[in-house]
């Protein structure tokens, strides 16, 4: 097993999700519940949560409803890992020094 | 009715949403897809109007293309979800250096078209350069037959007019003492007058001037300005002279080589060549005339 490359390519949409998870950073959001706060199009969203999940900056898991009893089905829900808190913090922390990381 | 309509036009969109969603994540790597599929179309529930609907489906499309791009179908292992992750993990973030590949397009296409530009600018100019002049050549026209034209008989008469005597009464006081006759009603008026004989004309031999020997050096004057910066040029000056060769008045430049120091240096040579100009000469005899002088300023290599 290699080590995993925690390295995310920075881009203006990656850097307004996380902002959206750095409000709360142990609230676990679905994508639709970013697209609704940051308005980043699905095109665009999906693949830069792939791209964050992969890297080890989010987790995501099923919600535990019963899709019968709600009435709707069940959503991907995404939250910040540890690393991931980290290196938010990191980057917005260079963005404030004025260098990008 | 209308809202009739409008509820199966929503009906279908949906269904076409449904659809796009189902497309889009068969479309992802294998090992995502379920959970692609699945993902969307929760997410697709909490959108409110069909055409959000449908936007959010294309927009899955997109995505799908995306995510394959980021991870090939072939290189992730069909499994879990969550081994679906980890190996989407080792894949991840396809990307040439500094750029995406996005990125990597647009220049490309960028550079094609600066290419293009610059390919069509030089063959145009090179196409300019190539291409002769017009020839323009002079041709001597052959002896046309000169063939005898017959003149109607209507043309031929005698075009001479007579004209009739005006009922004025000339005063004797304002004619010529050396009147010959007066009855212009009874006289014929020439329709051609011969031409006077030409006398010849004396031709001037004329010979212009120029500096003249004792003249002084061009490199006396060349300025130091334009020795540093290597300037040269060619400048014109004109200048009045009299039968001696003096300069009568100022010289001025007629035609400047392009830079005000060599110009000003060609004036100043001129000045200095007063009395050392050849005077222009009209039958051998010195006269005052004006003339341009060509004053070249160039560095010895």
């Amino acid at each position: 097993m290699g080590k995993k490359d925690t390295n995310v390519r920075m881009s203006l949409q990656t850097l307004r999700v996380l902002e959206v998870f750095l409000e709360n950073p142990t609230e676990k959001l679905a994508g639709a519940d970013v697209h609704q706060r940051c308005g980043i199009a699905s095109g665009t969203l999906y693949p830069i949560l792939l791209r964050l999940e992969s890297a080890g900056w989010f987790v995501s898991q099923w919600e535990s409803i019963d899709p019968a009893s709600v009435g709707r089905p069940r959503r991907r829900l995404y939250r910040l890992t540890s690393t991931g808190l980290r290196r938010t913090s990191e980057v917005f922390a260079s963005f404030n020094r004025g260098v990008l990381a | 009715m209308s809202q009739r309509n409008e509820r199966s036009t929503q009906a279908e969109l949906s269904g076409v949403s449904h659809w796009l969603i189902h497309h889009a994540a068969h479309l992802a790597p294998e090992s995502l897809s379920s959970r692609l599929e699945e993902e969307w179309l929760a997410d697709l529930e909490s959108r409110s109007s069909a055409l959000s609907r449908l936007r959010f489906a294309v927009g899955c499309c997109w995505a799908s293309m995306v995510i394959v791009n980021d991870c090939p179908r072939s290189q992730v292992p069909a499994a879990s979800p969550v081994a679906a992750a980890r190996g989407f993990i080792t894949l991840a973030d396809r990307s040439f250096g500094y750029f995406s590949l996005r990125s990597a397009t647009l220049f490309l296409i960028a550079g094609l078209h600066a290419a293009l530009f610059y390919g069509l600018i030089t063959t145009l100019s090179h196409t300019r350069g190539i291409v002769p002049p017009p020839i323009l050549e002079n041709q001597a026209l052959k002896d046309v037959p000169r063939e005898k034209v017959s003149v109607p008989q209507s043309l031929t008469r005698d075009w001479t007019f007579a004209v009739p005597k005006p009922d004025v009464e000339i005063p004797s006081a304002l004619l010529p003492s050396d009147h010959v006759t007066t009855n212009v009603g009874e006289e014929l008026i020439e329709p051609y007058a011969p031409p006077l004989p030409v006398t010849p004309t004396h031709v001037v031999a004329r010979v212009a001037g120029g500096p003249g020997a004792g003249f002084p050096d061009t490199a006396d004057f060349y300025p130091s300005h334009s020795i540093l910066l290597g300037e040269q040029g060619f400048s014109t000056v004109r200048v009045c002279v009299d039968s001696h060769g003096r300069l009568t008045s100022d010289p001025t430049t007629v035609q400047s080589s392009g830079s005000s120091r060599l110009d000003e240096g060609a004036l100043k040579l001129a000045r200095a060549g007063s009395g050392h100009f050849r005077a222009t000469t009209e039958d051998g005899q010195p006269v005052n005339s004006c003339y341009p002088v060509g004053i070249r300023f160039q560095l010895k290599k």
